[in-house]
């Protein structure tokens, strides 16, 4: 199209719209106005996030929605813009240069930002001691978001969960909890302990600490004593109203019963167990347990922060606050009471469920992780320091800028600041 | 009681003492009761850091995690802050009209909130990013405070007449004073910003989670830049950006200590649960 062209000639004044268009699009851009009324915008959303709507709700509405994140990214290009048009051909001072490093790396976080969320990846991995899972398969993840262009392929080997340590020392300091993991496809693979300030970067690609929580390893046998089936179930902290928790079968909505075995195999004995730990010694304690005959109705299961029917009840020694639901089976069984069999047994010890013995083996833990994958984060942390720098640099300059201004004026008072826009205002 | 009960109260009762000299001495424009005021500001300064060591002392690790310490720090900074300036000119003495009775009832309201010594500090909190956190934030926030107090002796400089007022600086010190003040507390509350986006990182990896704490942060930092903006490209001065200064600092409190305090947050009692 030669429309800017031929408008000259015609002398037609819609011709020009084109070139006109850019122009006062270009004004919008750097219009210091808009720069202001954008910032004050983003200022009263964030007061309304935090007041009017607040948490999750805040995030569904304002925070996580596509129009704020428009905004954010004009409010950069419009700063970057309206910066950049008047300090353009200035002389560069210090002040100057803090605004420009400054205003720059405004731009580079939001461009950081952005890369990031085109190719980055959140998955939560849970694992139990000695479990090892596939890092590339979305199946070993609990829950997963990624990037539109994130490549699972950059997920390569298995991560494995070593041991978990409870009241890990590290740096002089009482860590709680740490993950000793191996990660990688390579023989022998990365060995790492992570803790709560300590995470694993294998590969671009980060291991954090999360959650964790106990894990009994259920051993199912036939009255003869063979043993016919086993897994490990872990179980979730409840905590009570006065602060204690219980650990117990469950999800992290209510305490749940389960078929055991599980599918696809064919269940024998529907189980619901809490656990009671041990004071004196680590991965030791009492498991109660109420046992039923599946395809009966399921005792009704207590509430996850109500009063608890177990024979425990709540304890002190919390690991961890309640974790996400990590997948025990919910009975889908009527509410009505059955007959069944309740106890509790030390572990290692068999119960009697009836034409079957459980035995508690041994307790794990489990653990859940964070897997994170974020390219933009170099660019991201690095524009947050930068733009830092920058600001100092700004700082340092105002101070020079006065001190010279007082020596100019004799020791005095400063002399009447510039006006708006003019070229010392703007130094 | 225990011993840094008592140096924490002492203090707490000498800004209070502090507070009525330099309100009584604006009211009545008596020169001496400012300068009591002042006297008694100092002599609170020093049962106040040493409240603080002691509790360090006590407890083995840093005095400076909940809300009550965090006021205990923010108003012992402020109040250092505003005490070196007096020694630096003795012009901006009626600046403790506005410094003195909002430290005192920060620091009182903290004396409310106080808890024992704790012998451990949590996991998350065992970070070399935490230092960077606390010293942006406690200087930022004393930064903003004393500029809102210039910009108090602006408004109080163009309307009074007499002696007292006379003697301060002239309106456009001020302004250029309490700009500074400004573009310092900017910086060092960017400082804090920018090292909790490490600290998080490190802990969660996530640099920015639109936490409320966070969130008011940010709209204490936008309030600011405003200022700067305001000042810096629409020519903005005196008057305005004082009022506006004064009106910044309460949301800077707000975010500072009463946020933390009011809601569940990531930062509840700046303990993060893990």
């Amino acid at each position: 199209m030669n429309t800017e062209r031929s408008a000259p000639q015609s002398g037609a004044p819609g011709a020009r719209r084109p070139a006109g268009l850019l122009h006062r699009a270009n004004a919008f851009l750097v219009s210091p106005k808009l720069a202001i009324a954008l910032l004050v915008i983003v200022l009263a959303c964030c007061i309304v996030g935090v007041t009017v709507v607040r948490g999750a709700r805040a995030g569904a509405l304002i925070f996580g929605t596509l129009w704020f994140n428009a905004l954010l990214v004009l409010l950069a290009v419009s700063s970057f813009t309206a910066f950049f048009s008047r300090i353009w051909k200035r002389k560069l001072t210090l002040v100057s240069a803090g605004m420009i490093l400054f205003h720059l790396c405004f731009a580079a976080l939001l461009g950081g930002i952005v890369y990031n969320q085109l190719f980055y990846f959140r998955g939560v991995l849970r694992l139990t001691e000695g479990e090892t899972l596939a890092n590339g398969e979305v199946e070993s993840y609990d829950s997963v978001e990624h990037g539109r262009f994130f490549d699972f392929g950059r997920l390569r080997g298995a991560t494995t969960l070593v041991r978990m340590h409870r009241n890990y020392e590290a740096d002089g300091g009482n860590k709680r909890a740490a993950y000793e993991i191996a990660v990688g496809d390579a023989i022998p693979r990365r060995r790492s302990v992570i803790y709560v300030t300590e995470y694993l970067d294998h590969d671009g690609v980060r291991y954090f600490c999360s959650k964790e929580g106990y894990s009994v390893l259920l051993i199912l046998s036939e009255k003869g004593g063979r043993e016919i089936y086993g897994a490990h179930v872990p179980l979730q902290s409840y905590r009570q109203p006065d602060g204690s928790y219980r650990y117990a079968s469950g999800t992290s909505t209510g305490e749940v019963v389960f078929d055991f075995p599980r599918p696809p195999e064919r269940p024998l004995v529907g189980v619901q167990m809490s656990f009671r730990p041990s004071t004196i010694k680590d991965r030791d304690g009492e498991i109660a347990f109420r046992t039923w005959t599946p395809g009966t109705a399921a005792p009704p299961a207590p509430a996850a922060h109500g009063a608890s029917p177990d024979p425990f009840g709540a304890h002190e020694d919390p690991l961890t606050p309640p974790p996400e639901d990590h997948g025990g089976a919910a009975n889908p069984h009527g509410a009505a009471p059955p007959p069944g069999r309740e106890g509790r047994v030390i572990v290692g010890a068999p119960f009697d469920a009836g034409d079957h013995t459980l035995t508690p083996r041994e307790i794990r833990y489990w653990v859940g992780m964070d897997v994170r994958y974020d390219p933009g984060l170099t660019v991201i942390l690095s524009s947050l320091c930068f733009g830092l720098a920058g600001m100092v640099v700004t700082f340092v300059g105002r101070i020079r800028q006065g001190s010279a201004r007082r020596r100019r004026m004799g020791g005095g008072g400063p002399r009447a600041p510039a006006a708006p826009g003019t070229r010392e205002e703007i130094a | 009681m225990r011993t840094e009960q008592v140096l924490f109260w002492i203090a707490v009762a000498l800004y209070g003492v502090s507070t009525f000299a330099y309100i009584f001495g604006v009211i009545a424009r008596a020169e001496k009761l400012l300068a009591a005021g002042l006297v008694a500001a100092a002599a609170g300064f020093f049962p106040h850091v040493a409240s603080i060591a002691v509790r360090w002392v006590a407890q083995g690790v840093n005095p400076f995690i909940t809300i009550s310490e965090s006021l205990t720090l923010g108003v012992g900074v402020s109040v250092l802050l505003y005490l070196l300036l007096q020694l630096g000119t003795d012009k901006v003495r009626m600046l403790g009209v506005l410094v003195m009775p909002i430290a005192f009832v920060l620091i009182g309201w903290g004396g409310t909130l106080r808890t024992g010594p704790s012998s451990q500090l949590a996991p998350s909190l065992q970070s070399a990013w935490l230092w960077v956190h606390i010293v942006g934030a406690s200087t930022g926030f004393s930064a903003v405070f004393i500029a809102a107090g210039i910009g108090l002796l602006f408004l109080m400089k163009e309307r009074g007449q007499g002696a007292l007022y006379d003697k301060l600086p002239d309106p456009r010190t001020l302004d250029e004073l309490s700009y500074r003040f400004v573009v310092g507390g900017f910086t060092l509350y960017g400082v804090m910003i920018v090292s909790g986006a490490f600290w998080a990182d490190q802990v969660k990896g996530i640099f920015w989670n639109w936490d409320p704490v966070e969130v008011w942060s940010l709209v204490s930092w936008l309030t600011y830049g405003i200022y700067l903006h305001l000042r810096i490209t629409f020519g903005w001065r005196g008057r305005r950006l004082a009022i506006y200064s004064l009106v910044a600092m309460v949301a800077m409190i707000v975010s500072y200590w009463g946020i933390p305090f009011s809601v569940e947050t990531f930062h509840q009692g700046f303990r993060i649960e893990h």
